[in-house]
């Protein structure tokens, strides 16, 4: 596939969009009401997560259980018929394992752990369909179901990746082909600040092409964040008008 | 397949489809489903547009989209003023018409036909994007896929060629109803050719209401069609050759059974090497055989050029053959081929060739040491051409006298440069103008049922022999870039132009902080006399403690060429200067390589030094690398600096230090000598050129003095010093360079032509054995025979090569020549690219800048390599054939000279002489000789024997000393003058 043209001339990537725009961004909350505390189902084009959160809950194991804080725990599901080739992937898997740490670290840092002592918070995502930019996705899709879970949390952990082509050009919100040919950098944005709670770089990029890279990353996510706030408020609304009747 | 695909409005104006497809991979089908966005915002690039100059937006860098299309386009009576849209098929066939400046102008690509094109082939699609970059063609791409108003989904049934097609269509539909709404009143009407070579897909467009029409009939339309109709390639639609006989070439297989053949080792891949010396004869290196496979005859050879990837398959063991002794040229076998009617009065294979290959196949019989058959396959299938363009003349023969001043078009036989390389068939108007020029042709097709390959003319470089004619030629065939620099690489050069100077603070920016001053250093240069380019500087000084200080200080050209500039692009891409005898062809802009760059004398200069402490024995005790700037004292030639070393009565510190420079490098070189380093000869020759009226004087061959090898031997030194150096610091990709030991079969004629002849032998168990008997070959009675001996182990040789260093083993990256076991070029990055990347490297290594992610990459090295090798290469071929012009020139005033020369070697009809005064070699066929029914051929020994034009009988063998008159002539076949020998 590599005989494609990535970013041509004209200022066109491979699916249509500029060098600065996202995919299409949808999220929905409380999908699985039943099922969990909070939930919610996030899709960047053709990326697709589910999230569920279960807690705050009594630890099931005393090594889970922290006198001053909540502990948090991520488990990542990436689906075998997700991917365009069907790919079974072990639990075990290192780069899934690592995904799952960044995600517990970041969490643990936006989430206001020490309302929850000794207790537990449960974060459950499946991976249904894939097309870049998951991890990205996945963060997004718990920062809505803690929300959705009522859980304290000092402010939105919005996310996107930002990609560098041709060592020049900055590129937001990667689709996997592009993902396979440059390196990218991961970003996950606290609110509206510029502060990061994530950054996640695989393969290398030039120390100074960072700054660019990192200004694009913020912009993109705080778009992301205006659009999963909007969701949040339009769901609160409906919550409210559901009571009052 | 479905058909309906949901689109879905974004709020940003953006809508969203999916893009699905089946792909099958290893058996397997899978489906993908991609993301594709259209917009509302790809503009027409028209300026005659009102409305989108409103619509555009930026890219990543902020600049706005260029409105290229001119709003006053080309007009033709049937067209009127008009853009054109090209088809796919189109820009595959006639790309060269399409670089044509006189034609197609106001172009406009749909992306659909520029990913088609670029799937079938790359090469024409990096020509297409530079036709669309260049400003005087006025190409324009159009994005219709991305475009809401031009994106078509497939139909239920539709095949994707007839979806890409109706697509195109529409994107002629919706630009000249843009244009008709939307275009400035005060401009006048515009209309959209559509020009498809497919007649079912015009007959769409017409239905539509599009104009359309195949490229032939829209040529002739045009104002200036008649020029351009030559221009037109070969095609189905087009005029076409007739093919009425029925014999013609095998098939090349499917590719599904090569591919599985290379799989299952039936089937061998490589690339063909066709002798130059007979046009039926190729060999193909291939892993799994000692000794390269053998292909002979038109038929086995099957349509191949020389240097094509090609596929072979291996002949039972009875066809096997052994190499030809025989000379067979194509202009003698098929001299009377007849262009115009096809290939009716002859088969593929003519009897001559019959009868040569009879000869052969006998031969390979009747030996009796069959040692000699070597394998022999046919080709049945062709990977990769080579095609490119080639340089040649129209063969007299084709052009019947009477039809020259007649203005039909015709066919005739093109005959080109190279003469491993078969005749093409063109077809022009303007035969009769063109006999006597050089011209270029492009090749188009090798149909099976055609023995010739046909193609079509591309330009005229002029008078056949005219000095500007032959240069271009020869350059153009040796694919160097000639063009001057473009003004976006001019743009890169410092503002001041050749005011630019060296700051006098020295407390600027942090780069110049960390330079060291070397002013105070006695730096002088030593180069050829009339060297402007001067990369190199040196300077010794004694230490109080008796051991030397000796520097090295060479230009430094990666401060003003910065990666990723179009300056450092062009650089790359030519990769080398070439050097020809009245012409230099510059790697970089002449502002650098001869002023700001070049360690001129009297002035400051930036330059990136190698200083090292040498005791007397010239042993290293030190090295160290600095950024610096340094004053040259002086440019001396190598003869002046040699006069002045020797004159005594000079006695200032500069002479000293270049006496002790001198002394060093004596000890290196015995240094090297001693641990094998390797003294080999080419006949190289020098042209002096009249200084008044430019033409050449006469021949010398190249002098040598000791100061030649004084800076030889520093530049070496350094070499390997910077070698080691960014090896260290980059193990993964390393600029650097090797010369692999020849493999021993290279040296088995020769040694057995040495043995039979001489009864010497040279070893090959190491790079000190081969040293050591060379230099014991020696014959009492023959002075020359050693430097004969070395010209002709030189041509056993492997190529050096450059390579980054991740690519091989430490063990491998050996210098066999040189005897190191490291080494790059590093001194001289003015006129060779890739003493930039070690520069570069360098720089990195001792923390002066960090370095460049293209230089850390080795993919991207990888690639950086094989194109300057390439580049090397051909340069080196280019010069070699610009001073065999020269030669041919210089005979031309002075013929007849009678000269000493040597066989060096013998066919069965003929032998090849070279010519040590001249540097030249050349055939002598026996018909020339002698007798040619009384020769006798022996080839256990070497030798010849016949009856001379006296009927004395005569025998000669290789090595042997001949005295030949030499006459200069034009080779009828190939119009090359050349020196034609003849034994007295």
């Amino acid at each position: 596939m590599s005989n494609k043209e990535l970013y041509s001339p004209e200022g066109l990537r491979l699916d249509g969009r500029r060098w600065n725009e996202l995919k299409s961004f949808t999220c929905k909350v409380n999908t699985h009401q039943t099922s969990s505390d909070g939930s919610s189902y996030v899709q960047q084009g053709n990326t697709k997560v589910m999230c569920k959160v279960n807690g705050p809950l009594e630890p099931k194991s005393k090594a889970n259980s922290n006198n001053n804080n909540a502990s948090i725990t991520v488990n990542l599901n990436i689906a075998s018929f997700s991917p365009v080739e069907r790919r079974k992937r072990p639990k075990s898997d290192r780069r899934i394992k690592e995904m799952m740490t960044i995600l517990e670290k970041t969490f643990s840092e936006t989430v206001i752990t020490k309302l929850y002592p000794r207790t537990q918070i449960i974060v459950d995502c499946y991976v249904l369909s894939q097309d870049g930019g998951i991890l990205s996705a996945v963060a997004n899709s718990v920062t809505l179901a803690l929300i959705d879970a009522g859980i304290a949390m000092y402010d939105f952990v919005s996310s996107i990746n930002v990609g560098l082509y041709n060592n020049s050009i900055p590129i937001l919100d990667l689709n996997h082909l592009e993902e396979g040919d440059m390196s990218f950098l991961t970003l996950g944005i606290v609110g509206k600040s510029e502060k990061l709670a994530m950054m996640l770089l695989e393969e290398k990029i030039p120390f100074d092409k960072l700054e660019t890279l990192l200004g694009i990353g913020i912009s993109g996510a705080q778009r992301i964040k205006d659009l999963m706030d909007e969701e949040l408020r339009k769901h609160g609304k409906l919550l409210i008008s559901t009571a009052a009747s | 397949m479905s058909t309906v695909i949901p689109k879905k409005r974004l709020a940003s104006g953006l809508t969203v489809t999916q893009k699905v497809f089946v792909r099958s991979r290893n058996g397997g089908a899978t489906k993908v489903v991609s993301e594709h966005y259209l917009r509302d915002d790809i503009p027409c690039y028209s300026k005659a547009c009102t409305r989108c100059p409103e619509i555009v937006k930026p890219d990543a860098n902020n600049q706005y989209p260029n409105f290229v299309l001119s709003d006053s386009p080309v007009y033709a009576e049937k067209y009127g003023h008009h853009y054109v849209v090209l088809d796919t098929n189109i820009v595959l066939l006639a790309i060269d018409l399409l670089e044509n400046k006189d034609a197609f102008c106001d172009v406009i690509v749909p992306q659909t036909v520029l990913e088609e094109v670029r799937n079938r082939s790359f090469p024409i699609y990096t020509r297409l994007r530079a036709l669309c970059k260049s400003d005087e063609k006025r190409f324009a791409v159009f994005h219709n896929e991305f475009s809401e108003d031009t994106f078509v989904s497939r139909l239920l049934n539709e095949t994707i060629n007839d979806r890409n097609d109706r697509a195109i269509r529409r994107c002629c539909d919706y630009f000249q109803k843009h244009l008709n709404q939307h275009r400035d009143k005060k401009v006048k009407q515009i209309n959209v050719v559509f020009v498809c070579n497919d007649k079912k897909n015009r007959d769409a467009a017409a239905g539509a209401g599009i104009m359309a029409d195949s490229l032939v009939d829209y040529v002739t339309n045009l104002p200036n069609g008649e020029d351009l109709l030559d221009f037109v390639p070969n095609m189905e639609d087009g005029p076409s050759f007739s093919h009425k006989k029925e014999t013609k070439f095998p098939d090349y297989y499917t590719t599904a059974r090569l591919m599985g053949g290379i799989k299952n080792g039936t089937l061998y891949q490589g690339s063909i090497n066709i002798s130059s010396y007979n046009f039926l004869e190729g060999t193909i290196s291939v892993p799994s055989f000692k000794k390269p496979l053998i292909i002979m005859g038109r038929e086995n050879l099957n349509r191949s050029f020389n240097g094509d990837q090609v596929v072979v398959e291996l002949l039972p063991k009875s066809k096997w053959k052994t190499p030809s002794n025989e000379i067979v040229e194509e202009e003698n076998m098929d001299a009377n081929d007849n262009a115009e009617d096809g290939d009716s009065p002859n088969e593929i294979i003519s009897d001559k060739e019959r009868l040569f290959l009879l000869k052969e196949a006998q031969k390979a019989s009747s030996e009796e040491s069959s040692t000699r058959i070597q394998p022999t396959a046919k080709i049945v299938g062709i990977t990769k051409r080579s095609w490119r363009f080639y340089v040649g003349q129209i063969s007299e023969n084709s052009v019947a006298k009477d039809s020259r001043t007649s203005n039909a078009a015709r066919n005739c036989f093109v005959i080109l440069m190279d003469r491993s390389l078969p005749k093409i068939r063109i077809r022009t108007r303007k035969a009769g103008e063109l006999l006597g020029q050089r011209i270029v042709v492009a090749v188009d097709s090798w149909p099976s049922t055609s023995k010739y390959p046909e193609g079509h003319f591309v330009k005229s470089l002029g008078a056949i022999e005219s000095v500007q004619a032959e240069t271009e030629a020869l350059l153009l065939e040796h694919s160097v870039e000639y063009k001057p620099f473009s003004k976006k690489v001019l743009e890169c050069l410092p503002k001041e132009g050749h005011d630019w100077k060296v700051p006098t603070k020295l407390d600027g920016d942090e780069f110049i902080k960390k330079r060291k001053d070397f002013r105070d250093k006695l730096v002088c240069s030593i180069d050829p006399p009339g060297c402007v380019d001067i990369d190199d500087a040196l300077h010794a000084k004694q230490l109080p403690d008796g051991n030397w200080e000796v520097g090295v200080h060479i230009a430094d050209v990666t401060n003003f060429v910065k990666p990723n500039t179009p300056l450092d692009a062009e650089g790359a891409y030519r990769g080398t200067s070439v050097y020809l005898v009245d012409k230099r062809i510059d790697m970089l802009p002449e502002l650098l390589g001869t002023d700001l760059c070049s360690l001129k004398p009297y002035v400051d200069r930036f330059a990136f030094s190698v200083i090292w402490t040498l005791d007397n024995d010239a042993n290293i005790i030190d090295t160290n690398f600095h950024k610096s700037i340094i004053r040259s004292r002086e440019a001396f030639s190598y003869e002046r600096a040699q006069l002045r070393i020797d004159d005594a009565s000079q006695q200032d510190d500069l002479t000293k230090g270049m006496r002790a420079l001198l002394d060093l490098s004596i000890k290196l070189k015995q240094q090297r000598l001693d641990a094998g380093a390797l003294n080999l000869a080419s006949p190289e020759v020098k042209v002096h050129m009249d200084s008044e009226t430019a033409d050449p004087g006469e021949v010398e061959i190249k002098k040598l003095l000791a100061t030649n090898s004084l800076v030889e031997e520093f530049m070496l030194l350094a070499n390997i010093s910077v070698a080691k150096k960014i090896y260290d610091a980059f193990p993964q990709t390393a600029m650097l360079r090797r010369h692999a030991a020849p493999p021993a079969t290279n040296f088995e004629v020769l040694n057995e032509m040495l043995r039979v002849r001489k009864n010497m032998s040279i070893s090959l168990d190491s790079s000190k054995a081969l040293a050591d008997s060379l230099d014991r070959c020696v014959d009492p009675q023959d002075p020359y025979f050693n430097t004969l001996l070395r010209i002709m182990a030189t041509r056993c040789m492997m190529a050096a090569e450059y390579f980054p260093s991740g690519m091989f083993s430490y063990g491998e990256f050996r210098h066999y020549g040189l005897a190191s076991e490291i080494y790059t070029h590093f001194t001289s990055p003015i006129r060779r690219y890739c003493d930039v990347v070690a520069h570069r490297q360098l720089a990195a290594a001792i923390g002066y800048e960090s370095l460049d992610f293209s230089h850390r990459d080795k993919d991207k090295m990888e690639l950086i390599c094989k194109n300057i090798n390439k580049r090397h290469r051909n340069a080196q071929f280019a010069g070699r054939a610009s001073i065999e012009y020269y030669v041919g020139q210089v005979m031309k005033n002075n013929n007849n000279d009678t000269q000493e020369g040597y066989i060096i070697k013998v066919f069965s009809n003929g032998i090849v002489v070279l010519v040590p005064k001249f540097g030249i070699e050349g055939l002598i066929k026996l018909e020339v000789l002698g007798d040619a029914n009384s020769a006798k051929f022996d080839d256990e020994n070497f030798s010849l024997s016949f009856k001379d034009q006296n009927g004395d009988a005569k025998t000669i063998s290789v090595f042997e000393h001949v005295n030949v008159q030499i006459k200069s002539v034009l080779d009828p076949a190939t119009s090359k003058r050349k020196a034609q020998l003849v034994l007295v």
